[in-house]
């Protein structure tokens, strides 16, 4: 019995290997090409195109962006905060949701999980939203615009509902109910700790959404030092989309049109510090924190 | 089959409370409307109640701040410069200022919710390529036909009355237009010195450049003869028709009139003329004058391949931009050289751009559009505010050197380039600044101002209410059927052709084409163009 | 009545829970549902003079341009279709991964593969589109630059509207499959070891285990991800297909979905009931879906429908 388990496991682990490993060349390759056309002269890659080694090595790409280090660095520092708070902020109250709408002795449950659901289906679409935002909940140009409309997602509410469904039995809520601890008090001490790859993943979709979103600053900030960095980066390559459209129109701008080889640096730039994220999440991606532990 | 109902149960109580929800939203909405309708007119009757204002006088006494937008991004500078402005424009008119800019960003669409939900702005830029004519129409903008003899008396001495008049929508002025004549027409751009290596012909009309063409082809394998835009339908099919066909405007839904002759309406589209340009682009396209993949390409290097020197020429550009690629050009590769041929030259007229092309109005939600046109007057017409708002702080920013206008330190890191706040509305062309470089535009603006006529198209504002779903379903399918004929991408152009009209036809294009045309022809007869 | 007095009662019954939710109702009340007043722009004429409900009702006049193109059917075909296989592939491949590397030993290995397969979610779409186009254009491209190199003549990609309809599905995949592959690798992760153990002993080999353990303890959140799909199938995936395909007319025929028609139409239309008419179509579409297969997921099995 123990030899068939280990054949079967030495194929199986050898396909894992060999399949993770194409996907990985697959993934890696267009970006191979993304990193050294970053560090390419806009000149050759217009020329002789793109190649997985630099034709000749320059960082005038970054230099570019660069230039004002201060602007960018505040746009990092704009996503930063944004990020954390609202990725904090986000996660307490989708945890407390998903919590709640699992409780299979919460009859309304059902009920609100619609209620959330339904306003992925329906929107009434920009106007009004962008009136509520600036009218009645006087946004403009505030941190709020950028916070706010991402601190929850029906999707990663719902995510959420399913991972601590999953990971947390029915016994162990019931069982806690009759020592007397209090809703909150199970939330709290049991279904927080045992859903922790559920909330390391829930909250790194999350902040990806807030590290990601460029929206909210072309809609709501006119204060240039409030934007976020993927907007501060995509208006720049969005200047160059205007001239293209409207330049023969006879619409003159002074300054640089930002080129190929800084395009493809600006999206290394954007990468760099959320890949850093990735590792760290991966820490509550691990086996063992299983019931008894917790019950123990 | 319990469970089922009780599920069809849930979704009857999420309907009512979901309706419910939006009804009480629909009251708070609909009341706030009426509010804002009923506040709007009220500060306009308190204050001629209050302070009856003369018709020379303008009452100052009550302190406001003005919301000023500006299309694309703010120069670094731009606090520094409001401050300054806003000691004077305190001092001068009891007002503050703060100038808002919407990036270049879906600029459109925030121009457009703007607009359209009643933000409190009080001065906004304007184009025909902002669609003026259009919200003009709608009323998005305050008249200004009352207004400016009582705030913007200066303006409406300095501005023409030609052009005020040239301005109006259904007989109203709804923007302030700038005074500075320019040109945006277009005109062929090569490399002089291949031509000469080569010894071609100058580029002065469709056959001359075909040759030109034809002789980089033969000659030089790595460089492609022609650089060509995305967006086929300018860059080729518009060129044609401006430099060969002498078309009134770019008119929309394949319309077609000369600029002699523009009571003649006719349908390009489908036309023999048609077929003929059709063919004459296929032939380029295999001749391999420009890139099959001509609808993939990124706009913005069509510039960039005149400077790398992937490409040898331009169907059609500007004088601006010209001389930008020029400069640009020059910086990279000295011993290279580039010529320019203006269309206008070959047809014998050139027009200047329309008054409509830049201008400043007032919002329909401003709160206060007398002090806002007396602060844009000063703009234009206090050498003090304009200088600073157009070239920022002398000796900081920029300097005047012989004459000329200089940028202080690397233009790219300039805390305000020239004209960094966008200001071509209030441009004044007695207080205008040019660099040295800008000498070669001037001089072709200064030919074409011999053969200058006034552009009898733009003034223009058409009302698409009526055939709104058959303009929006014909964009496609221009860009479905037609696009890839421009592009010599269909083998068969007199079958792909037929196929278009087909699908066009099938979209409305005749209703649309009748209906332009009836507008057309009446505003031609109400300006008395013959 | 009953059902309304029993709403009610289940709140009172549950104030902790309630108070606990609370933020979550109010926010999406204010954020999402307040909005919705806004689909009433689908049946208006809009203009400046007139706020939403006293201008004009001109009924469905809003959604005539969907059909005046005819081009409506092979939208909708198109948009369904892509879906439908993001939907299957996407999942069936993720899981796959998911499965795959929670065997593959080497904590190494292991994290930089995972932070690989997920790499290509940050690239934008504009810069994808830049690779794309220097990969197949005709003139420079790699794929034309090695096949001319071998001798043979260059292919024409941008002019072959059926080989779009697979790059678009593989560059679909390339984005996102290292995403939700994540989702099922978290869930593989939330699966107690206990189970693994017990069929180890009853003599279940690695893919006995993989079929008949793991496989059904992702089916909760396959049908999550896939109700989720089905509500948006109209929409969706805009940026990848224009970014990709842009305005080259000649691949419409396999690439256009209704989003990026509704785009390219109103571009120059600056006309807010049309562009609601449009989501409003996409929404309806999607509710019905939505409603039946989360009728039938509830009946087949009632913990995993989404209400």
């Amino acid at each position: 019995m123990k030899v068939r388990d280990d054949s079967s496991a030495k194929w199986f682990k050898l396909l894992a290997y060999v399949v993770v490993i194409l996907g990985c060349i697959f993934c890696v390759l267009p970006f191979l090409l993304i990193l050294s056309g970053s560090f390419s002269s806009n000149e050759s890659l217009i020329t002789s195109g793109y190649h997985f080694l630099p034709r000749d090595f320059t960082l005038d790409g970054y230099k570019i962006i660069f230039e004002l280090p201060q602007e960018i660095l505040r746009a990092y520092g704009v996503t930063i905060f944004t990020t954390v708070v609202g990725t904090t902020t986000g996660l307490f109250l989708m945890t407390m949701a998903g919590y709640v709408l699992q409780r299979k002795d919460f009859k309304s449950r059902n009920f609100f999980s619609f209620f959330i659901y339904f306003t992925t289906l329906f929107g009434g679409g920009l106007v009004p939203w962008y009136l509520l935002m600036t009218k009645y909940l006087k946004f403009g140009d505030s941190y709020y615009a950028l916070i706010f409309p991402g601190l929850m997602t029906p999707f990663l509410i719902i995510l959420m509902r399913s991972f601590i469904k999953s990971t947390i039995p029915d016994e162990i809520v019931e069982s806690s109910k009759i020592d007397g601890a209090g809703d909150f008090k199970i939330y709290y001490r049991i279904v927080l700790p045992l859903s922790l790859p559920g909330i390391a993943t829930v909250g790194l979709f999350l902040a990806l959404n807030y590290w990601n979103d460029w929206f909210s600053s072309a809609l709501f900030i006119n204060d240039s030092s409030k934007f976020q960095l993927q907007f501060y980066l995509y208006n720049i390559m969005n200047t160059a989309s205007f001239l293209a459209t409207f330049g023969g129109g006879g619409v003159s701008l002074s300054g640089g049109v930002p080129t190929e080889s800084m395009k493809m640096a600006m999206s290394i730039v954007v990468i760099g510090p959320i890949l850093f994220l990735y590792p760290f999440i991966q820490r509550y991606f691990v086996k063992g924190l299983t019931i008894g532990a917790v019950k123990g | 089959m319990q469970m089922y109902k009780k599920t069809s149960k849930w979704l009857g109580l999420a309907i009512i409370l979901s309706m419910l929800i939006v009804a009480l939203a629909a009251c708070s909405g609909n009341k706030n409307n009426n509010e804002t309708a009923a506040t709007n007119p009220a500060p306009a009757s308190t204050e001629s109640a209050t302070a009856p204002a003369t018709p020379e006088g303008l009452d100052i006494s009550k302190h406001v701040n003005l919301e000023f937008w500006m299309l694309g991004d703010a120069p670094r500078d731009l606090k520094k410069v409001q401050d300054e402005i806003n000691k004077m424009a305190e001092e001068d008119l009891n007002v503050t200022v703060k100038f808002n800019f919407t990036t270049w960003t879906d600029w459109d669409q925030k121009y457009k919710l703007m607009l359209s939900t009643g933000q409190p702005v009080d001065l906004i830029f304007t184009a025909d390529w902002t669609q003026y004519q259009s919200y003009a129409k709608m009323g998005a903008f305050l008249p200004l036909d009352d207004l400016l003899p009582k705030a913007g008396l200066k303006l409406q001495e300095l501005v023409p009355q030609n052009m005020w008049d040239a301005v109006r929508i259904n007989g109203k002025i709804y923007t302030v237009p700038a005074t500075y004549k320019e040109y945006v027409t277009n005109g062929f751009v090569w490399r002089e010195d291949l031509r000469k290596k080569y010894n071609l012909p100058k580029p002065v009309d469709v056959p001359s450049f075909e040759a030109y063409l034809e002789g980089i082809k033969k000659n030089e394998a790595n460089i492609q003869p022609v650089a060509i835009g995305a967006g086929v339908q300018d860059s080729l099919q518009n060129m044609l028709l401006e430099i060969a066909r002498n078309e009134v405007g770019q008119v929309p839904y394949g319309m077609f009139a000369t600029y002699d002759d523009p009571t003649n309406m006719t349908s390009y589209w489908g036309s023999p003329e048609q077929l003929e340009d059709l063919k004459l682009f296929k032939k380029w396209m295999d001749k391999g004058y420009f890139s099959k993949n001509v609808l993939n390409e990124q706009n913005i290097i069509q510039m960039d391949k005149i400077i790398n020197g992937t490409a040898a020429s331009m169907f059609g550009d500007n004088p601006n931009r010209f001389n930008e690629i020029l400069t640009k050009m020059k910086a990279a590769h000295p011993d290279w050289e580039l010529e320019y041929y203006p269309f206008p030259l070959t047809k014998g007229y050139a027009t200047p751009v329309h008054p409509i092309h830049n201008g400043f109005a007032i919002p329909k939600a401003s709160k206060n559009p007398e002090r806002a046109l007396a602060f844009y007057e000063k703009m234009v017409t206090d050498k003090r505010y304009n200088l600073l708002t157009q070239y920022g702080f002398e000796g900081v920013n920029y300097k005047v050197e012989n004459g000329y206008y200089e940028t202080i330190g690397e233009e790219s890191a300039s805390g305000f380039p020239r004209e960094g706040m966008h200001g071509w509305a209030w441009r004044n062309p007695e207080y205008m600044l040019f660099p040295a470089s800008y000498d070669g535009v001037n001089a072709i603006f200064k030919e074409l101002d011999k053969i200058e006529k006034p552009d009898i198209y733009t003034g223009f504002a058409e009302n698409y209410t009526e055939y709104q779903a058959e303009r929006a379903a014909l964009e496609q399918v221009a860009k479905q059927y037609l696009w890839p004929l421009i592009a010599g991408r269909i083998d068969d152009v007199e079958d792909g052709l037929k196929t278009f009209m087909s699908k066009a036809n099938q979209a409305g294009l005749e209703k649309v084409q009748e209906e332009y045309k009836k507008q057309w022809l009446a505003y031609l007869q109400e300006q008395g163009i013959k | 009545m009953r059902l309304i007095s029993g709403f009610f009662q289940d709140l009172a019954k549950n104030k902790v829970l309630v108070l606990m939710l609370l933020p979550t109702i109010v926010f999406f009340l204010i954020n999402n549902y307040s909005p919705m007043v806004g689909v009433y722009y689908a049946f208006i004429q809009f203009d400046f003079n007139s706020g939403l409900f006293d201008a004009p009702f001109v009924g469905f006049q809003n959604f005539e341009f969907l059909w005046k193109s005819g081009k409506l059917l092979e939208l909708t075909a198109n948009t369904l279709g892509y879906n439908v296989v993001f939907i299957f592939l996407g999942n069936g491949l993720s899981i796959l991964v998911a499965i795959l590397l929670s065997e593959v030993g080497g904590k190494w290995f292991k994290k930089i593969s995972q932070s690989v397969l997920f790499l290509p979610y940050f690239v934008s779409f504009v810069v994808l589109s830049v690779i794309v186009f220097n990969l197949f254009n005709y003139e420079r491209g790699v794929l034309n630059t090695v096949v001319k190199s071998l001798g043979m003549e260059p292919i024409d990609i941008y002019g072959q509207p059926n080989l779009w309809i697979a790059i678009i599905i593989i560059f679909y995949l390339w984005k996102n499959v290292g995403y939700s592959m994540v989702i099922y690798f978290a869930a593989i992760t939330g699966i107690s070891d206990d189970y693994y153990e017990a069929a180890k002993i009853d003599g279940a080999n690695m893919f006995q285990r993989a079929r008949h353990i793991t496989l059904p303890m992702l089916k909760s959140t396959f049908v999550i991800l896939l109700l989720f799909a089905l509500g948006s199938i109209m929409k969706g995936q805009f940026d990848l297909f224009y970014q990709l395909v842009g305005n080259n007319g000649l691949l419409f025929s396999t690439t256009d979905i209704l989003d990026t028609y509704v785009y390219r139409s109103l571009r120059v239309t600056f006309d807010f009931g049309m562009a609601t008419a449009a989501g409003v179509y996409q929404s309806i579409f999607g509710f019905i879906l939505i409603i039946t297969v989360n009728g039938i997921i509830r009946r087949l099995n009632r913990d995993y429908s989404l209400f």
